[in-house]
Formats: structure tokens, C-alpha cells, sequence
């Protein structure tokens, strides 16, 4: 038993030394086609193409028109029916969707409750918000492209905020779902980390695409 | 405490660990053992009695202390009233997220735990058994500590001790199943006896908001890292509970926010240079501890395909770099240098054991660790000494507004 155990430590390390020097080379690749600029003319392997863009309908860009940019917070005019407050906190890409792993764990557990108990999902993440216009002092802090996660919930917006500590927050009001979470076509993309150490491999990229909102999931494809 | 150091001994660290020299020998405040009376009475996690042969376990497996604190300091310290500075925001945003409870209706066993039991034999199973009663230990531990002061709590802060009962829940829970696993085996842990026996280490307020933060932090890097490593190597998968791990430790994250929170409450733990030292020497003793203690432990790492130190390196790195966002000082842990050291101390500690289980009287014993004991602690203090990280939440931050998120 003892010389079993032995055996399968032995595979189990020549396991993982090679599991990491098939993510090098993959890292080294990547990061090589980005310092050349990437997607310039070349193309990018399929799963980055799949969801490298984001795409809005374009009944969004209307009802952001609509917004009054100089207003940031509140007094939605009364006319307009159920104006409803939305939380956010918001950063870099790579810091919401690339380096802090534990914000996709957090968020798949909280689609699963959700489902568990049947409540109506209430919360996004966005990339490259166009609510973000309102907040002048938020962009001018902010390297971009930025992920927003957005909800109606505001107390949850303040964990989140705890969790992650190095966002931004602050809160907005909109007349309907598409406004409020429409966004700018961006790509996102992330240079594979040079020295991956971990026993695992990461996330896979694209992960977020089930927390975007629906219209700019579909507009995708 | 949580998963923490559960595959380890927990956090027992800070307490006299002989087997790396007595921590107190560099600047340690007088812990008194004592005992809390009638705690928490034990819940239903410590139902399974004694089934099988099992004794008593031997102290030094057990090696997950028991913590009690300064009840009366806690009770001032979170009293809304004396003190205005308290965010409640942040607690009632914890509390919202301890009541979702997600976790709910995860620890559910099937029939595949007692099947993967019995086919586990010979020394792999005996480490699994270590492995399932010192996690137990652990997490009961948390449970008790939680648990009382959610209870002395209620006057003076009903939020903050409502969290502290959720989660009590929490690592009851977690007990309860480990307990459970632990039946696989034919064996039990008696709680309720656990909870009267054992000795209780005392630590200040201050000192369980450092440990404990780190015990919860560093059980969610473990937990995850193995359960992610066996996802991509299902062929290591020996027995069905590391299943469970991706989502128990959200549980063991969440804890360790609430204790951000906490000390965010209480900045005079954060911003000083007194903060800074105590921050370091905490992230020093749960990391060399670690690290010593899996080292000695290697076959149950191996066991299910992970380098021992390759992985006690990456939940180091980790746990340094989520630590960052609230202790206001770190350790260099990615500089290569602390790694080196922490080599040298596992090779004196191996050197400590080997005296310790050979034939010399204990005179002779005793004169041949001296010199050990002093290697280790010089290294331990070299460690210390090393150029710190300056850290800690952008919150507290004077200079957060140049920050670019």
C-alpha cells in the first residue's frame, strides 16, 4: 500500500509539472500574438473571437440617449413610470473577470440560489457600462476597458464592494432594464498570466457571458 | 476557524507549538489557558457517539485549539452607542448574505462516501482519518467561539451577533459532515466531550480578529485549490467530500469578510505601526505553520496528486495577496528568499522530530534541541524582519484618491 501510494505521488507530480508547462506555452503564445497586436489581421483563436465583442442593440443606444447626463443619482422625472435604483461597483476588466477568481465562484453561487429558489436574477455584469458617462469621477479613475456588476439589490452591492475592495461604487436610477445596463461594444481581452503557479488551470475566459444582459448576449452570435 | 487549516492542524499556531519553537520567544503577550464554561451547548453535530474503538485522540493530532476571548472587550468594542464609527452598512450587508444561507441544502451525503471508505486502506487511510478529525476539530472549534459570542453580543450589537450565530451554523455544519464522514470509518469524535476536555486558548479581541480572519481566508485557498486541482484530476479523487469544497468554502470566504469588516470597524487594529508588526507576525505563524505541519504530512497530499509544497506555496501566495486587502503590512511571500527559508525550517524541524522520537533520555534530548530550537527560531526571525508589504483596504487608504481602479 505504501509503495502504492508512492507511485501515484510520483505521477501525480510528473502530472502536474506538465499540466503547467502546456499552460506556459499556451501563456507565452497568447501574450506574444497581444504584444503584436492581436486580431490585428491575424486571428485570434475561436474561443477569444466567440466572445470578444459585445455587441448593443440599437434600441439601446436610444433609450440612453434619453438619460440626462448631467444628473448622477437621483430625481428621475416623475413622469416616467417605476424609475428603479441600480447599485454598481466597478473596475478594470482584468481585475473583475480575469484576476479575482473568486468573483466568478461568488456569482455562479449566487445564480444557483437563485434558481434553487426560483427568484428573478437581479443582477449583471456589464462591460464598458454607458452609465459610467454620469459618473465623471468614477472614469477619470478607471483604466478601461470597465466592468460594472450591477444590481437592484444595494445591500448585496455593499458586500461585493467588501469582497473586492479595490472598486468603485456608487449608484444610479433608470427607467428600464436596457437602459440601465446598456453598454459600448468593447473587446476584452487578457494577456494569459506569464508564471502560473496554481494546481489548476484558470477560468475559462468568457465565463462572465452568462451574467451579461440578455440583449447583448443574443446580438452576439 | 473553519476549514482553515483543517487539513493541517488549525491555527494552533499561535499557541506554544514546541515542535517549532515557542512562538512567544519573540514577543509574545501572556496567553492564559482557560476554560469557557458551558459554551455553546453542542448541537446535533455532536450526536454520533463513540461507535467503534475509538479512544480518546491524542492530543497532538488534535492539534486545532479552542479559542475563547475577552467577552466583556468584545461587548464594548461592538457597542453601537460607545462607538459611532461603526459600519452597519457593511454588517447588514453581511448578515443579508449569512441569511441567504447557500448553502442550505449542500451537505447532503450519498452512499459513495462509505464505498470509497472502505476501499481506502492502509496508510492512506489513516491519514484520511487524521485528515477528517482534525478538520472536525477545527471547525467545531470555530463553531464554539461563534457561538458564544453571537450569544454575548445581542445586547449590544444584534447584528453583529446575529452574523456570529449564522455562522456558528456554518461550521456546525461543517463539523456535523466531517463527523459524519469520520462514521465511514467506523469512528466518531465526541463533541460534546471535546468541548468540556479541552483546553482553551485565550486570545485578546484584537488577536482572534488577526486569526481568525487568517484561519478563514487561508480554509477557503485550500479548500478551493483542491477541489480545483481535483476537477482537472478526477483520478485523485479518493474519497466524494472534496466534492463539496468548491461550495462549502465560500462559506470559509464569507467568514473571513465578516471579519474584515470587523476590524474595519475598529481602524486602532489597522493603522498603526503596532497593527503593522502584530499583522506580520500572525501572517508569519499561520504560514510557517503550514508549512511545517503539511510538510510532516506529505503522504496525504500525495495521496491526492498534489506537490505538498507547490501547493502550500500557491494557498501561501494567495492568502498573502487576499490578506492584503485588509492587514495594513504583509509579508514578502512571492520574494523567493521566503521560500528558501521556509525550506531550511522544515529541515531543522525534521531534524527536531527525529530527536524527539529517538532513544535519548530527555536530558539528553532536551540538550540536543537547544541548538535546533535556536536555528529555527533565527530563521523564523529572519523571516519576520524581512521588508514587509505595505497593504491593506483602499477604504482606509489616505491615498485612495489617486488610486486607478
Amino acid at each position: 500500500m505504501l509503495s502504492l501510494a508512492v507511485g501515484s505521488s510520483v505521477s501525480a507530480m510528473a502530472k502536474v509539472s506538465m499540466h503547467n508547462t502546456i499552460n506556459y506555452a499556451n501563456g507565452s503564445g497568447k501574450s506574444t500574438a497581444t504584444q503584436l497586436g492581436f486580431i490585428k489581421g491575424s486571428q485570434p483563436p475561436p474561443s477569444l473571437l466567440s466572445s470578444a465583442t459585445t455587441n448593443i442593440s440599437t434600441s439601446f443606444k436610444t433609450a440612453v440617449a434619453a438619460i440626462d447626463s448631467s444628473d448622477l443619482t437621483s430625481s428621475p422625472t416623475p413622469a416616467k413610470q417605476e424609475a428603479k435604483k441600480y447599485s454598481f461597483v466597478v473596475a478594470n476588466a482584468k481585475f473583475m473577470l480575469d484576476e479575482e477568481e473568486h468573483f466568478k465562484e461568488l456569482l455562479f453561487e449566487r445564480l444557483r440560489n437563485y434558481g434553487e429558489r426560483n427568484k428573478e436574477q437581479d443582477f449583471w455584469l456589464v462591460v464598458e457600462p454607458k452609465f459610467l458617462d454620469k459618473f465623471p469621477n468614477i472614469t477619470k479613475r478607471l483604466k478601461r476597458p470597465a466592468v460594472a456588476l450591477v444590481s437592484t439589490n444595494d445591500t448585496w452591492i455593499t458586500f461585493m464592494k467588501l469582497r473586492l475592495d479595490r472598486v468603485l461604487s456608487d449608484s444610479y436610477e433608470a427607467d428600464t432594464l436596457e437602459e440601465a445596463l446598456a453598454s459600448n461594444p468593447t473587446t476584452i481581452e487578457f494577456e494569459k498570466p506569464e508564471n502560473w503557479v496554481a494546481p489548476y488551470s484558470k477560468y475559462e475566459y468568457g465565463w462572465w457571458e452568462a451574467f451579461l444582459p440578455a440583449g447583448s448576449r443574443e446580438s452576439k452570435v | 476557524m473553519a476549514a482553515e487549516m483543517a487539513l493541517v492542524k488549525p491555527i494552533s499556531k499561535f499557541s506554544s507549538t514546541p515542535k517549532f519553537g515557542n512562538p512567544r520567544t519573540f514577543s509574545y503577550p501572556k496567553f492564559t489557558t482557560i476554560k469557557m464554561s458551558a459554551t455553546a451547548q453542542t448541537t446535533s453535530s455532536s450526536k454520533p457517539k463513540k461507535k467503534g474503538n475509538k479512544g480518546e485522540i491524542k492530543d497532538t493530532l488534535l492539534t486545532p485549539r479552542f479559542y475563547t476571548t475577552d467577552f466583556d472587550e468584545m461587548e464594548t468594542l461592538f457597542n453601537t452607542e460607545i462607538n459611532k464609527n461603526l459600519n452597519q452598512s457593511e454588517f447588514e450587508a453581511l448578515l443579508q448574505e449569512f441569511k441567504t444561507d447557500y448553502n442550505q441544502t449542500h451537505f447532503v451525503r450519498n452512499k459513495e462516501f462509505k464505498e470509497a471508505a472502505d476501499k481506502m486502506q492502509g496508510p492512506l487511510r489513516q491519514i484520511f482519518v487524521e485528515f477528517l478529525e482534525r478538520s472536525c476539530t477545527a471547525e467545531f472549534s470555530g463553531f464554539l467561539l461563534y457561538k458564544e459570542l453571537g450569544r454575548r453580543l445581542k445586547k449590544t450589537n444584534p447584528v453583529v451577533a446575529e452574523i456570529f450565530s449564522l455562522m456558528s451554523r456554518d461550521e456546525a455544519r461543517h463539523a456535523g459532515f466531517l463527523n459524519k464522514g469520520l462514521s465511514d470509518f467506523n469512528l466518531a469524535l465526541d463533541l460534546g466531550f471535546l468541548t468540556k476536555a479541552r483546553k482553551y486558548t485565550f486570545f485578546k479581541p484584537k488577536f482572534i480578529f488577526y486569526a481568525t480572519y487568517l484561519s478563514e481566508k487561508i480554509g477557503y485557498w485550500r479548500y478551493i485549490t483542491i477541489y480545483r486541482h481535483l476537477k482537472e484530476n478526477p483520478e485523485y479523487q479518493c474519497y466524494p467530500i472534496f466534492n463539496y469544497f468548491e461550495n462549502w468554502c465560500q462559506d470559509e470566504n464569507r467568514h473571513g469578510d465578516f471579519f474584515s469588516a470587523l476590524m474595519k470597524a475598529q481602524p486602532q487594529f489597522l493603522n498603526d505601526w503596532k497593527a503593522k508588526l502584530w499583522s506580520r507576525f500572525f501572517c508569519l505563524s499561520v504560514y510557517v505553520t503550514m508549512y511545517l505541519n503539511d510538510c510532516q504530512r506529505t503522504a496525504f497530499y500525495e495521496g491526492i496528486g498534489l506537490n505538498t509544497k507547490e501547493f502550500d506555496m500557491h494557498v501561501i501566495i494567495e492568502t498573502n495577496r487576499t490578506t492584503a486587502r485588509i492587514f495594513p503590512a504583509v509579508l514578502d511571500v512571492e520574494n523567493p528568499e521566503f521560500k528558501r527559508k521556509l525550506d531550511r525550517m522544515v529541515v531543522i524541524n525534521e531534524k527536531l522530530i527525529a530527536v524527539g522520537e529517538s532513544d535519548d533520555n530527555s536530558l539528553v534530548k532536551n540538550f540536543k534541541r537547544v541548538p535546533l530550537v535556536a536555528a529555527l527560531v533565527s530563521e523564523i526571525l529572519a523571516a519576520y524582519l524581512m521588508p514587509p508589504i505595505e497593504s491593506g483596504s483602499v477604504d482606509l487608504a489616505e491615498f485612495e484618491p489617486q488610486l486607478v481602479y
